[in-house]
């Protein structure tokens, strides 16, 4: 007996029958070493379903199986305007995140702290006037998707049974995309933020019973404030992107389990 | 080592509470159906149902076909990434054309003539300035019920809990607007009161007699609501033929 290590499947008179070219060998000894480090032959069944994922073929829709084809590609990009708010979703918050870095919402100083950051942003920092211009047009490109897309399955009826709980949940969404809109419009705390927000404490004391304790606990007093400020910079950068996501994925999880409504 | 057979309250699972199920642990089957209550009910609908489905699987005449369509990878991958660089680029293109302004600094002493939220907030603006409709009650001595502000929120309340009733005022089987004038006609109505009502809040912006604009507001809703009605009340006679023409080809009417 030696003691040299026997492979006991003797993978290299295998790979000598197989009379391989070079990239097959190449290939082969690659696999075989990282197998023996990594057991991938554990995990082979989950690669292989992958595969079989991928090489899916799509059944056939709804459109072809009843003839639509012709008529019904114009309608196209309508249904594809919750992809659409989805993307400005993300792309949102891909720059928000960097404009964060930059941003603090302080009302210290004159003009504020948080005025001349912006003002920083749009004039001294590396594309920051195009990463806040990036920021706020996606912003305004999603909510216009979103609205859009609301008309969509309205006038297609898409809302209807058993979708009702997914109409629900996108006027939830809707509301708070606005939500997130609002706040956003507040951050740089410029004339028009601040009445903007002037107007927003206003309508929150206005609503019977709980209008001041609504007041206080959305916008941190009856007057426009540091802690206004810093309330909706938290809104916007912590409370609504949870929930807001949580809330897409659901969204859309729904409407992967119920199926899309084409039209009939 | 001793055998302590006679000593029954050994611990045999090393102190987890774990034991190996013998025969009188029930299985996960006999778990699952649950004996009692409410459990036993939702145990009941979900066999039910799931019998009822692959009853209905069986008598369906729906064949399904190997290769019908495209497949994922590359055509419907490739088809969707396309999209979404374009729609990506298109965002790009318009805040490199397009970027923001940003106005003077906050001042609280000075009150610009112009306040204004984001577009997509005029609808919810505009429902403020409803006050000539807040109805003065002759009950209260010519007293409004509530103020003009409050009013305006209840709107805005209104109006979006209206939207989340429509599924469970609008019922059956209709998908396009052909085959439901009505609703058709509601939903037009309201996205052109959704600009109406915008166009209001920007009221001082707009070269008009304030009063017309107001009435306006209302009119043109309903005047479009009405004109999409008659419209697919029209087109609804052509649509119904060609759904029903290959009925009539096969029993032709007397």
């Amino acid at each position: 007996m030696s003691l040299e290590r026997k492979d006991d499947y003797d993978h290299n008179a295998w790979l000598q029958e197989k009379d391989l070219s070079p990239v097959e060998t190449t290939f082969l000894t690659a696999l075989i070493w990282m197998d023996k480090r990594l057991r991938i032959v554990d995990y082979l069944e989950i690669l292989e379903s992958l595969y079989y994922r991928v090489n899916l073929q799509m059944p056939k829709s709804h459109t072809e199986q009843y003839n639509l084809d012709n008529k019904f590609w114009y309608w196209y990009p309508l249904y594809t305007l919750g992809l659409f708010s989805t993307l400005s979703y993300i792309v949102a918050a891909v720059s928000g995140a960097l404009l964060g870095f930059y941003y603090s919402p302080a009302t210290t100083g004159d003009p504020t702290t948080a005025y001349t950051q912006i003002e920083f942003i749009m004039t001294e920092l590396q594309f920051g006037f195009f990463l806040r211009s990036l920021h706020r047009w996606s912003a305004q490109v999603m909510v216009a998707a979103v609205f859009l897309h609301m008309l969509r399955v309205y006038f297609t009826g898409s809302y209807k049974e058993p979708r009702e709980l997914n109409w629900i949940l996108g006027i939830i969404l809707i509301s708070l995309t606005m939500g997130f809109g609002y706040t956003g419009y507040l951050l740089p705390w410029d004339q028009l933020a601040f009445w903007a927000g002037q107007i927003g404490v206003e309508m929150a004391l206005s609503v019977p019973l709980i209008g001041e304790w609504a007041a206080q606990l959305v916008f941190g007093g009856f007057t426009l404030s540091q802690a206004t400020l810093q309330r909706m910079y938290i809104l916007h950068v912590f409370l609504l992107p949870f929930i807001v996501t949580t809330l897409i994925a659901i969204h859309i999880g729904i409407v992967w389990v119920q199926g899309i409504a084409e039209p009939h | 080592m001793t055998d302590n057979n006679d000593n029954t309250t050994a611990e045999t699972d090393g102190g987890t509470g774990i034991v190996a199920p013998d025969d009188e642990t029930p299985t996960w089957s006999e778990r699952k159906a649950r004996k009692t209550g409410l459990s036993r009910l939702t145990y009941e609908y979900f066999e039910r149902s799931r019998r009822e489905d692959q009853d209905l699987r069986t008598e369906s005449d729906y064949v399904e076909r190997d290769v019908l369509g495209f497949p994922t990878w590359p055509h419907e991958t490739v088809r969707n990434l396309s999209i979404a660089s374009f729609f990506v680029g298109m965002i790009f293109f318009l805040s490199a054309t397009l970027p923001p302004h940003i106005g003077p600094p906050a001042n609280p002493s000075s009150t610009p003539a112009i306040i204004l939220p984001d577009w997509y907030l005029y609808w919810s603006f505009g429902l403020l300035k409803l006050s000539p409709v807040n109805p003065e009650l002759s009950i209260l001595g010519g007293q409004k019920l509530m103020a003009d502000r409050t009013y305006g929120v209840l709107a805005n309340v209104v109006v979006v809990g209206f939207i989340a009733m429509v599924p469970f005022l609008n019922k059956g089987s209709a998908r396009r607007p052909v085959e439901q004038p009505f609703w058709a006609a509601v939903g037009v109505g309201g996205v052109v009161f959704a600009f109406t009502i915008s166009v209001l809040a920007v009221q001082n912006l707009v070269p008009m007699n304030i009063d017309l604009l107001f009435d306006l507001t209302f009119l043109l809703p309903i005047v479009a609501g009405i004109v999409t009605y008659a419209v697919l009340k029209t087109m609804r006679e052509g649509y119904m033929y060609d759904l029903n023409r290959r009925y009539y080809r096969l029993r032709p009417p007397r």
